[in-house]
């Protein structure tokens, strides 16, 4: 028989409140849906014998946590624009089993939080390459051929390249959105001014379709389908905007280099 | 047959490239890659024995929609990863671009031409192309987000025993 052995430690409802603040901040702002980080924030409290009550805004999570002896506190966390990370929320949910399971105690949990968000992320030039070459494969499946695919490929370099740096500048990342889909229909419209291939109208139009907010506009509808609409129409809002964003950048590139496609 | 394969194979080489732009887990990128290709391809097949009207192409995304879902939970657990990782790379090949840039740019010549004629003509571009982009895109989401609502335990219990 294989035996465990778990330590039960104690803790106050500031330092829980504290603790999970903190965990549900970072999760929500690597992009988790709202059912996933209450179901984790939930499981963790819940080990500790305590009661968590989560408020979930665009901006800012609400948490209420209270113990069996009427002790109650609530913490109020803003959250940070940033990109989303998958790697993230996938370690800080095993986080939350690892502690359901196993007790590990809130110091211990921290070092791992700690340890999570520094992780180093996927070098930037390989992310470049592969975000390309994803995108010249999605002119390939609009029936582009395969020198519309090359145009696209430079152009989403091109235009990622503009969107890092002004991003790592903090610039807005709404001027950013439309510099960086400009930058791209300059490039692409290449092959519409030099009639490079058979499709310059799909190299055109596909170069930019790597700014699409995928994944605000799913999780709007994950917590649309959950009954979070607060949380999802601020989702879908963001999403609107950034598609706005490089519909703009769109129309100025296509209007800059004075090609009509309609 | 050979489109079916070159379908399947460019919109998995997309499914993966998209994928590193949220930062998975590198275990999952293979997975991103299968799924966002029985997918695509499910709707390739279905597009070419059933016509590519708006109402087929609807129907669909719906269904491999709704299989790209079942498929990212039953991959879950096996990676060790939220569900939600693959949905994204593996919709993107689906989502109506094309249709999204003709809305916007009859919404564009909308506001700069003169005359009933051709002002009707562009809002009727701009309303068809817009109601089918936006039907795509709706179908697209709940399709996929539902099996993970449906099959709550096995969405939510995914990520346990993944800390290594």
């Amino acid at each position: 028989m294989k035996m465990t052995t778990s330590t039960t430690y104690k803790y106050d409802c500031q330092s829980m409140a504290k603790f999970l603040s903190a965990y549900a901040g970072i999760l929500f702002s690597s992009g988790s849906t709202c059912i996933r980080l209450e179901k984790n924030v939930t499981r963790i409290a819940e080990t500790f014998n305590m009661h968590s009550v989560l408020s979930i805004f665009p901006r800012h999570i609400h948490l209420t946590v209270s113990d069996s002896g009427g002790e109650v506190t609530t913490a109020v966390v803003n959250i940070a624009t940033k990109p989303v990370n998958f790697t993230i929320i996938t370690r800080l949910s095993s986080l939350s089993w690892d502690i359901a399971d196993h007790r590990i105690s809130l110091h211990d949990a921290e070092d791992k939080i700690s340890e999570i968000s520094s992780r180093p992320q996927i070098g930037i030039w390989s992310k470049t390459a592969l975000i390309a070459a994803a995108n010249a494969s999605f002119c390939r499946l609009f029936q582009g051929d395969a020198t519309a695919m090359l145009t696209v490929f430079i152009a989403t370099v091109g235009g990622l390249v503009i969107r890092q740096t002004l991003s790592s500048r903090n610039f807005d990342f709404r001027v950013a959105t439309i510099l960086s889909a400009f930058t791209a229909v300059v490039i692409a419209s290449a092959d519409h001014i030099f009639s490079l291939s058979t499709t310059p109208d799909t190299a055109i139009a596909t170069s930019v379709l790597y700014l699409i907010p995928g994944i605000p506009l799913i999780n709007s509808f994950c917590d649309m389908l959950d009954g979070r609409y607060i949380c999802a129409f601020g989702r879908l809002m963001h999403a609107i905007v950034l598609t706005a964003c490089m519909s703009i950048g769109l129309y100025l590139g296509i209007s800059a280099m004075r090609i009509s496609i309609f | 047959m050979n489109e079916l394969f070159q379908d399947a194979f460019f919109s998995s080489i997309a499914a993966i490239g998209f994928a590193s732009a949220s930062n998975p887990p590198k275990r999952s990128y293979i997975y991103c890659g299968i799924i966002a290709a029985a997918g695509h391809s499910c709707r390739y097949a279905i597009l070419q024995s059933s016509g590519t009207d708006n109402h087929n192409l609807i129907i669909a995304t719906a269904i491999a929609a709704l299989l790209i879902g079942v498929l990212a939970v039953i991959a879950a657990p096996l990676a060790k990863v939220p569900a939600e990782t693959y949905l994204y790379p593996s919709l993107l090949p689906m989502i109506p671009g094309m249709y999204a840039y003709r809305m916007f740019g009859a919404l564009a010549k909308l506001l700069s031409i003169s005359g009933e004629a051709s002002f009707n003509h562009y809002y009727y571009i701009f309303a068809s192309q817009g109601l089918t982009f936006f039907a795509i895109l709706t179908v697209m989401a709940i399709g996929s987000t539902a099996p993970i609502f449906i099959f709550k335990r096995i969405s939510f219990q995914a990520t346990r025993h993944g800390l290594q």
